[in-house]
């Protein structure tokens, strides 16, 4: 399972020490959103067993500007993370095949729908159930995104919408065990296989990723070299 | 008031807990008590909360860690859980809290999972973000002290 967390200097905790946490609390990877983050995935791999991804969340008022970092980002990084928040920003995000996860659709004015769900289906894209809030806010902003997260729910369960599910911590002493998020997914009415489908699918994701990257590859089903029988 | 017969007194079961929070923070256990039904009132409702039960037994908190026992009744372990990952900060300070494992008596609890960490911290100066700060760590956590509050490191960033 993976978990994707905001590092130093966005964040509070630099990304070593998001592992090191991350590594005792059972995850087996952690993508690091923060674009400016100053870290050596490999070294710190070696330390606390656990895979980085280096990932890059775009944050943006509008889809131009957008459109112009997916350009810039996609061939840096292993993840691309589009924020969302905006009906604009979620619609060019569901709609880009290049892009992998739409974070945060909820927040703010954003709004999903039905043709959003279904756009993300068919460009797989994956949207985000962002926990943040419901773990650290409360009254009427927990509220809000409680209502947020339940129609996100349904919508995904009828198209069969890929998700990732994230915490989203900005330290490390916000990030939660595995057990502890499908124990609050159960009571918000997510099932437990939703949520470790959700933390999973980060992996997932990186994996295939990486893939694509390598030198073998030439399209999806195309590779160069000799045909082994996990390349199937 | 005599108490109940063996037979029907409620069967508990304890959650190891351990607690993490900025250098300084100071948390006791009437705060952490107070955070923690605080948590459990706004996710699982007065009623939830009062079929956890969620009493903090035995608390123990120093230089930013610290490990407690929670009582919970038995059957209600889950929504325990849940609560005890919605409490994120005491007195403001961010506090990671962790459930190590589960027990049926409190002395299986400590036994089994409490009391492994290692206490106290050294305090030094390290060179972060282009100037020499004042820091605190731990085993190879390191928290070093910024004008806008404490950021986490760990030693790979000083190599």
């Amino acid at each position: 399972m993976y978990e994707a967390v905001t590092a130093y200097p966005v964040g509070t905790s630099t990304v070593s020490r998001h592992a090191k946490t991350a590594a005792s609390y059972g995850y087996n990877g952690l993508v690091v959103r923060t674009r400016d983050a100053d870290y050596d995935a490999e070294a710190i791999s070696d330390r606390y067993g656990i895979d980085i991804v280096d990932a890059v969340e775009i944050t943006a008022d509008n889809p131009d500007s957008v459109s112009g970092s997916v350009g810039n980002f996609r061939a840096k990084c292993t993840l691309l993370l589009v924020r969302g928040g905006t009906n604009a920003l979620n619609r060019y995000a569901v709609e880009t095949d290049r892009v992998d996860v739409l974070t945060r659709p909820m927040a703010g004015d954003g709004n999903f729908n039905h043709v959003l769900a279904r756009a993300a289906a068919t460009h797989g894209v994956r949207v985000e159930f962002d926990f943040g809030p419901v773990l650290r806010s409360s009254g009427g902003q927990r509220v809000q995104a409680l209502r947020g997260l339940r129609k996100l729910r349904e919508l995904v369960e009828q198209y069969e919408t890929p998700y990732v599910v994230s915490a989203s911590p900005t330290t490390h002493l916000w990030l939660r065990a595995p057990r502890e998020l499908i124990a609050v997914g159960e009571q918000i009415g997510f099932s437990a296989e939703q949520i470790e489908t959700g933390l999973k699918e980060w992996g997932r994701l990186a994996a295939r990723n990486r893939k694509r990257a390598s030198d073998s590859f030439i399209e999806p089903g195309v590779t160069r070299g000799r045909n082994t029988a996990d390349d199937q | 008031m005599k108490h109940l017969p063996k037979y029907i007194r409620p069967r508990w079961r304890y959650l190891a807990v351990e607690i993490e929070s900025t250098p300084d923070a100071e948390i006791d256990r009437g705060t952490f008590q107070r955070e923690l039904w605080y948590a459990a009132g706004n996710l699982l409702g007065d009623p939830g909360s009062a079929d956890a039960d969620l009493t903090v037994y035995s608390f123990s908190f120093a230089d930013g860690i610290g490990e407690t026992i929670i009582r919970v009744r038995r059957g209600e372990t889950d929504p325990a859980r849940a609560a005890l990952a919605c409490l994120t900060a005491v007195d403001g300070e961010p506090v990671g809290v962790r459930v190590r494992g589960i027990s049926g008596t409190v002395r299986a609890c400590e036994e089994r999972y409490l009391g492994r960490r290692t206490r106290g911290f050294q305090q030094r100066h390290v060179v972060f973000a282009d100037a020499d700060r004042p820091a605190f760590s731990r085993d190879d956590a390191v928290a070093v002290s910024m004008p806008t509050g404490f950021v986490s490191a760990t030693e790979l960033d000083f190599e």
